[in-house]
């Protein structure tokens, strides 16, 4: 069983107060951490687990310049066998199609049994790289996977639906899934889990060999772009819900409707 | 090298003075003897890592402390650990707290940029950046976020202030000590926190480093390798300089307070003393003892991990024990010196319902009174 | 252009609210508005349905009983090739994830994922998604194209104001020539009742010591039931064994990052905090106008649990129509 994983370097941003740069299109990244896609580290474990049951080998591939090699090396130390980043000026300010074109690109002269991505970013939290690159390899896909089961030609998956219901399918291989948190618990990288990977080779590949051309690429090779970026209208602290019992009920019955949930 | 040989279990006589002074074993299934026993009968670490109570230790020492060979049986609870560790076999919460502290320097994932908030207010100088100090105050994980806690070292910079010491801190560079992170198992992560750590100490241009916390105290003084610095923890300096009468101690508090010794201060370093006197110095209180105080101190479980896992055991817990037994001597306090004491003997009041009678305090909260410090 | 969604037989919300705002920007580009509807046995719902657009496209077809990327994607391809929409909109809802992109990419079509505003300026369709876990807002520029594709955050659009369009419903041909074996719906499998896993969970409803007893707890269970939600809590909770502790929040508990948290009689302490600051929408009610769980709750509200939450369950019962 051959996996292939696509992972993601993306900024934590939890806890940060987070600041336009001064394009006006991105914020300023100075002060932030750096780490694996949260979903992305949900599939590199259940690649790594498919390869302990089944054998065969996890190649995880990232796009992005050097920084990105963390993220690699931690799919590596979490057992991944092989790394392949994938980096080229040109490639900067690629949307999501794009991404997905690079990797195609790069994967379609791979063999390859089953490709993981995580369902989105955290990020942009688009959630279009794992489709979208099924499509243009032409394989079936499914998205939000909670449980796999692969066998020799078929897999069957769940996917997560609305409201805990989920639905069960079957898809034939070669096939592309895009993992959903949660579906397993990811084991622990140790630090000297990474030093031990430290010396393994990554292979780095560029726009021509990857067989791509900068039309492909970049901003130029998107369909769609961050025009500006700013911050939500936000209030200081929590917003104090005054008055009758019942007047604070009709407020707070607004706020679960306006989230969709009622 | 071997485990047998690392840890010299072929020494071990099997009495059971560890086990029989463990602060979990009355309640947990954790039994060091028996895990040694079957380490040395297996050869290998590999049977006995299926032992989920092996997370239950709080690494207070107790049975290191007790061992008539001198062997040291918490190290090796520590080592099964570095092997679960490296097998990546840990509980959820204990690998969040690792991630976190290896993203953002301490184990409760909080953004390293707010790490000086709580200071606010304060004029605290952060060296070298801002000027030159004597002494490098280091504050420690949870009093710099944990909003029950940040009156602490507010306290303590106050009072360093009208003493007249001349102290800094390393700000925002300030990382995890480290020492629960080597107490989980994760060698790796307390090597490099280590190494940031003292790099920082050293171009701090301070010669003398306090702690807030007696765990920082402890991996300070005992596992760095810090040539050339001094290390107290906050009582030790505090007792001196109200020796020295540099520090006036005006209003009165009246409370009958009975102090709790940290595990890290007290039986794992001999500090018994000193915060004693800084209690005693504060006008009003009367304090009393524990039985099970000074080297017996009861171990609250709040070390070796255990804020990031919940114990097997069945029970009541040992902060509940001491908040009852607090009460019983018709204590209106429990004063501590361990940030780590404080949170879990403050869970302890809660959860036996006597908060409102038994009320929990570090000993700077007392001082802050002492001073007639605004505590918040 | 415009796809319902449905499942089970029932229309989900998320379809009328894109045929809202469907409405008003058909109207602001002076374009019709065409629902797509793909099923079996769906007349009823077509006749619903046809009264809010200007034309309800129908294909019924045992393939398209259940939803399944693949049938819907080639069926959706030729309709969008045919009728040349200028925008096409799909739920952001776990069919449109596994739908949009695939058939965005096979139409060369741009696509604006999960968006929450959709605004028309010089006759152009410009979306706004969220980013960083909804810490920045951003304006998405399309690539100029006959046809655009947004995908639509559930809620955004309210699903009201619904004009009386009364088009006319057509049925629609398609001759299908692939054998979809490829890619099998199996069954729809229920959330087994009695396993909770609190953090895949969407709504939260937490209690803290404040809740004052197991007896108490139908309160917040029954809040949770009607949200759709677990209920989960704070350390002391599970210490007393009120709940089991695998509905602990908290550092030495579980992490959770649910849509909406409401925190009952919980005071924030950090650690607890730890386990839940980040969910998207904190409500708080505690008694204590100081609880630290105001510094990062969004709403906040002063008052004693047994009063606010009965008085919020009844709102949402007459909201919901139960």
């Amino acid at each position: 069983m051959d996996v292939i994983v696509c992972i993601k370097r993306v900024p934590e941003v939890a806890e940060v107060d987070l600041q336009v740069d001064p394009t006006g299109k991105g914020i300023k990244e100075g002060d932030l951490v750096f780490s694996l896609n949260d979903w992305d580290n949900y599939a590199v474990e259940e690649a790594v687990r498919i390869k302990e049951k089944h054998g065969g080998t996890v190649t995880a591939i990232t796009v992005g310049p050097e920084e990105s090699e963390d993220v690699l090396r931690r799919a590596l130390a979490l057992g991944a066998d092989e790394a392949v980043r994938v980096t080229d000026q040109k490639m900067h300010g690629s949307d999501g199609y794009a991404i997905a074109k690079i990797l195609a690109a790069v994967i379609k002269d791979m063999p390859y049994d089953v490709i993981l991505t995580g369902v989105q970013a955290d990020d942009d939290g688009y959630g279009q790289v794992g489709a979208t690159l099924a499509e243009l390899l032409g394989i079936p896909h499914a998205t939000l996977v909670t449980a796999m089961e692969i066998g020799e030609k078929r897999a069957k998956v769940h996917r997560e639906l609305e409201g805990g219901m989920e639905e069960a399918l079957e898809c034939a291989l070669p096939a592309l899934f895009t993992i959903q948190s949660g579906i397993n618990e990811p084991r622990y990288v140790s630090i000297m889990g990474i030093r031990k990977v430290a010396k393994k080779e990554i292979k780095v590949l560029d726009l021509t060999t990857a067989g791509l051309s900068p039309e492909d690429v970049g901003t130029v090779g998107s369909m769609s772009l961050i025009e500006r970026i700013f911050p939500p209208p936000v209030g200081e602290g929590a917003e104090m819900l005054t008055g009758s019992p019942d007047a604070v009920a009709t407020t707070v019955t607004d706020i679960f409707v306006k989230g969709g949930v009622i | 090298m071997d485990f047998l040989e690392k840890y010299e279990l072929s020494a071990c006589l099997q009495c059971g003075k560890c086990t029989g002074g463990c602060p979990v074993a009355l309640r947990a299934p954790l039994n060091i003897r028996s895990l040694m026993r079957e380490v040395l009968l297996g050869g290998e670490p590999e049977s006995v890592l299926e032992h989920p109570e092996l997370w239950d230790c709080t690494t207070c020492a107790t049975c290191t402390l007790r061992c008539p060979r001198g062997l040291n049986p918490s190290e090796f609870i520590v080592g099964l650990r570095a092997e679960l560790i490296e097998g990546g076999r840990v509980p959820k919460t204990i690998i969040d707290a690792l991630e976190g502290t290896y993203k953002h320097g301490n184990p409760w994932g909080r953004a390293r940029q707010k790490r000086i908030e709580w200071k606010e207010g304060l004029e605290v100088k952060i060296i070298p950046d801002e000027g030159e100090a004597e002494w490098l105050y280091f504050i420690g994980c949870a009093p710099s976020y944990d909003p029950r806690l940040q009156g602490v070292p507010r306290t303590l910079c106050r009072m360093l202030d009208a003493a007249g010491v001349s102290f800094g801190i390393l700000g925002t560079k300030e990382s995890c000590c480290g020492n629960e992170i080597r107490r989980m198992g994760e060698e790796g992560l307390f090597e490099e926190l280590m190494e940031e750590n003292t790099s920082h100490f050293r171009s701090s241009g301070a010669t003398n480093i306090v702690t807030t916390s007696p765990h920082c105290f402890n991996v300070f003084g005992n596992e760095y390798d810090l040539n050339g610095f001094q290390v107290y923890h906050y009582t030790q300096l505090l007792s001196g300089l109200i020796k020295e009468g540099k520090v006036d101690l005006p209003h009165t508090v009246q409370k009958k307070v009975v102090y709790h010794d940290p595990c890290f201060l007290g039986k794992q370093n001999g500090v018994f003393d000193p915060p004693r006197e800084v209690l005693r110095a504060i006008p009003g209180i009367e304090l009393i003892e524990f039985e099970r105080s000074r080297e017996r101190s009861l171990c609250c479980e709040g070390g070796g991990g255990r804020m990031w896992v919940e114990g097997t055991g069945e029970g009541e817990r040992n902060s509940e024990i001491r908040v009852r037994d607090a009460h019983a001597m018709g204590a209106d306090v429990i004063a501590t010196a361990c940030p780590f004491c404080l949170l879990t003997l403050e869970d302890g009041a809660k959860t036996t319902g006597l908060e409102e009678q038994v009320f929990i305090k570090d000993i700077l909260e007392l001082v802050a009174e002492a001073m007639g410090f605004d505590h918040e | 252009m415009v796809l319902m969604e449905h499942r089970q037989g029932e229309l989900r919300e998320i379809s009328l609210e894109m045929l809202a705002k469907g409405q008003e920007l058909a109207e602001k580009q002076q374009a019709e508005l065409t629902a797509v509807l793909l099923g079996t046995g769906v007349d009823s719902l077509a006749a619903d349905i046809k009264r809010l657009c200007h034309r309800t496209l129908v294909l019924e077809d045992e393939r398209l009983t259940h939803f399944n990327s693949e049938p819907y994607q080639d069926v959706l391809a030729a309709l969008i090739e045919e009728r040349k929409p200028s925008l096409v909109l799909i739920g952001h809802t776990a069919f449109g994830m596994d739908l949009a992109p695939a058939l965005a990419t096979a139409g060369g079509i741009p696509l604006a994922t999960d968006c929450y505003e959709i605004e028309v300026k010089d006759d152009a369709i410009v979306p706004y998604r969220q980013m960083y876990g909804g810490k920045m807002c951003t304006e998405v520029h399309l690539r100029e194209a006959p046809c655009t594709m947004i995908t639509v955050r559930s809620g955004s659009f309210p699903a009201e104001g619904l004009r009386e369009i009364n088009g006319a419903i057509e049925a629609v041909p398609f001759a299908f020539e692939k054998d979809y074996s490829y890619k099998k719906f199996i069954q729809y499998l229920e959330a087994v009742v009695g396993e909770v896993d609190i953090t895949q969970a969407d709504i939260i409803v937490s209690v803290g010591r404040g809740i004052g007893g197991p007896e108490h707890l139908p309160v917040a269970e029954e809040l949770a039931d009607l949200l759709g939600g677990v209920v989960a809590c704070s350390r002391p909770v599970a210490d007393k064994q009120w709940l089991p502790k695998e509905r602990q929040v908290g550092t030495s508990g579980k992490t959770v990052k649910p849509k909406f948290y409401v925190a009952l009689g919980i005071s924030g302490a950090f650690q607890h905090l730890a386990g839940m600051q980040n969910a998207t929408t904190i409500i708080a009610i505690n008694k204590d106008a100081k609880a630290p769980i105001f510094g990062v709750a969004d709403y906040g509200i002063v008052d004693d649990l047994f009063k606010a939450v009965p008085a919020i369950v009844e709102k949402l019962r007459e909201r919901k129509g139960t």
